[in-house]
């Protein structure tokens, strides 16, 4: 029988459009010659690893932006199951930009302890592989076996501190909780599967649209929402993240603070927009629980941190929660008549993604200069860092103040469309998420702004000289902060992305 | 003019979901007759010697010591390789069977090749790092 499907599936001669995937084929390429070079190289050579990795990235980008060039719209593949329109095109350039940033984050980290430097690589690029496929997803198994690509590397990547028992607690912790997250995601799969009779996100969408089956698909579409709020680490399945992104090397939690969440949201844009638009009556309820609880605790807890990883790990958790705003916003304009707020909603979350990877990277970055002589994450070690590094303080600054969302820094628009998302919905549920997000915002700026102030303000705790900022790691920084002063001045950067992937969107959901 | 109302979907598709179910339960049935008659058939049959030494544990041809050992960690290895070339044969037998009438040509064989070629890529990492060899 397995011959029969099989043979079934090889009937015809697949058609791909070579150019749409040349981004994944190059990463795939790169990830393997820098497996095989790593191999051949030296072992005080292989820090060139990093040079060939970072070299295939932009390669990798290179094709995504000529791809955008072609003007050619949508391309589906595999019988509709990849699809490479400009939303997938926008937010394959994002995650190939992050990855770029990631490993020059990495590059001296990695390069100056006792760390196998071409695995690193490897597991980073196929970790990146598994992102730029999710964006193209359009299948619940193309979806799951990209979230699987995202995830496995990077359990192997947080646990990379091999003689540190944190660092080990990290990847154990992380593994386990991304096995229990798919199975819950891979068993609201099946039911939906069992309902539909098709894995292809459109089919779905059409069955899901008839009646029946209410019962039945309200526990798939809550198990599966349950899977992602695991990866994307919304509370209440968000206690896995603080002790994993601590122990985990920094650079490996700036990539899975920003990349790897990203990726989790992407996976939730596809299935929840393209699969599950015509059942927003059971999952707006999940996204706005979500949604505010994210937000509440994720702030509540880390207003009492007193390391900064861990301070930036909840109120990353606090991020994702006002991501999660637009998704219950459009269940709930939905289930209202209001159409046109589904292109808001979408381009709300494809804007906050995108804002929220250039200012949580540039964070990290500076996380990581600091503790390089430092050595440690104490909020206090911070005290008087004007003094002895005044540009780095200047950087750090502006991206917890961006953070924050103080104009005219980028974090303002993102949470400006965020807002307008929810306030766009309307009703008691709309106005109630705006309400709670306003707070929230309030609360985060007591945390963001105290690290400023002991920046500024306190005395150095230790006597100690200027920090020394490797290039490539300034080069990040650097780059991360023209981002973010560029797209809090002019916003219109994103904003036209974020149009672009809503009309790519509204073309496939038809509404 | 009489409204047309289709049944919902699940009265239909659903029982003969479930129908399917029927060949499991068979098989399962089926399963449990035949272990038992052949185990019960061979318990009625068989001549009893008992032996101590036919109590030992069968460990090809060596004797146990012990009672309960650890496994050496370094088989890991050999499990890892031998689940990658396991999910290997299963995606390189389908396409073999098919090969000549599947349309597919070269560029199946394009495909197949470059799958296997990263696989051999892995193994020559394993190769190179030593893992191959028990050290």
């Amino acid at each position: 029988m397995i011959l029969g499907v099989a043979a079934s599936l090889v009937a015809h001669n697949p058609r791909i459009d070579w150019f749409g995937i040349a981004p994944e084929g190059t990463l795939v390429a790169t990830a393997v010659a820098v497996l095989l070079l790593d191999l051949v190289m030296p072992r005080r050579d292989s820090w060139q690893t990093s040079r060939l990795a970072s070299v295939g990235v932009l390669v990798s980008l290179g094709f995504v932006v000529a791809l955008y060039e072609r003007h050619g719209g949508t391309t589906p593949m595999f019988g509709g199951a990849y699809v490479v329109d400009n939303y997938a095109i926008a937010l394959k350039g994002f995650f190939l930009v992050v990855a770029y940033v990631t490993i020059l984050l990495a590059v001296d980290y990695i390069g100056e302890g006792d760390y196998y430097q071409g695995e690193f690589y490897f597991l980073l690029l196929t970790s990146v592989l598994g992102m730029t496929v999710m964006t193209s997803a359009r299948d619940l198994i193309t979806i799951f076996v990209a979230l699987e690509t995202i995830s496995i590397p990077t359990y192997v990547l947080a646990g990379y501190r091999k003689h540190d028992r944190r660092s080990n607690e990290a990847a154990l912790k992380y593994y386990l909780i991304g096995a229990i997250s798919s199975a819950f995601m891979l068993y609201g799969m099946s039911l939906i599967y069992g309902v539909t009779n098709s894995t292809l996100l459109s089919d779905i969408s059409d069955k899901v649209g008839q009646t029946g089956h209410g019962k039945v698909l309200a526990v798939a579409i809550f198990l599966s929402l349950i899977g992602f709020a695991f990866k994307v680490s919304a509370v209440p399945f968000h206690w896995w993240a603080p002790d994993t992104y601590e122990g985990a090397p920094t650079p490996v939690t700036a990539f899975l603070s920003v990349a790897s969440k990203a990726g989790g949201f992407v996976a939730m844009l596809n299935i929840i927009f393209f699969g599950f638009s015509n059942r927003s009556n059971v999952w707006w309820v999940v996204a706005w629980l979500l949604a505010i609880l994210s937000m509440t605790l994720g702030n509540l807890t880390a207003l009492r941190q007193t390391n900064i990883v861990r301070m930036l790990a909840y109120s990353s958790i606090a991020q994702g929660g006002f991501m999660l705003v637009p998704f219950a916003a459009y269940g709930i304009a939905r289930d209202h008549g209001h159409l046109s707020v589904a292109q808001t909603s979408f381009q709300a979350v494809v804007i906050y993604l995108l804002i929220y990877g250039a200012m949580n990277l540039g964070a990290f970055g500076c996380v990581i200069a600091v503790a390089r002589r430092t050595r440690s994450a104490d909020i206090e070690g911070y005290g008087g860092l004007f003094t002895t590094s005044p540009a780095l303080t200047v950087c750090l600054s502006m991206f917890l103040a961006s953070l924050t969302g103080i104009p005219p820094l980028a974090g303002w628009f993102a949470k400006f469309v965020m807002f307008r998302s929810a306030i766009d919905a309307g009703g008691w549920a709309g106005t109630s998420l705006a309400i709670v997000a306003g707070v929230n915002s309030v609360i985060a700026a007591y945390y963001y702004l105290n690290v400023v102030r002991t920046m500024w303000f306190k005395a150095p705790a230790t006597e100690a000289g200027p920090v020394q900022v490797p290039s490539a790691l300034g080069f990040s920084i650097a780059l991360c902060t023209v981002l973010v002063l560029a797209i809090g001045v002019y916003p219109q950067l994103v904003g036209h992305i974020g149009d672009l992937a809503a009309k790519a969107a509204s073309v496939a959901t038809g509404s | 003019m009489t409204t047309f109302h289709a049944p919902p979907l699940a009265a239909s598709v659903m029982t003969e979901y479930y129908r399917q179910y029927l060949a499991v339960a068979v098989f399962v049935g089926a399963a449990l007759v035949m272990v038992g008659a052949m185990l019960g058939v061979g318990a009625l049959l068989r001549p009893k010697r008992p032996q101590p030494e036919k109590y030992i544990t069968y460990e090809s041809g060596s004797d146990p010591f012990g009672t309960f050992g650890q496994q050496n960690v370094r088989y890991y290895v050999y499990a890892l390789l031998f689940v990658i070339f396991d999910v290997e044969t299963v995606f390189v037998f389908p396409w073999a069977v098919n090969a000549d009438h599947s349309g597919l040509g070269w560029f199946g064989f394009g495909e197949i090749a470059v799958f296997v070629l990263i696989l051999v890529a892995g193994l020559g990492y394993l190769w190179r790092k030593g893992l191959l060899s028990w050290a």
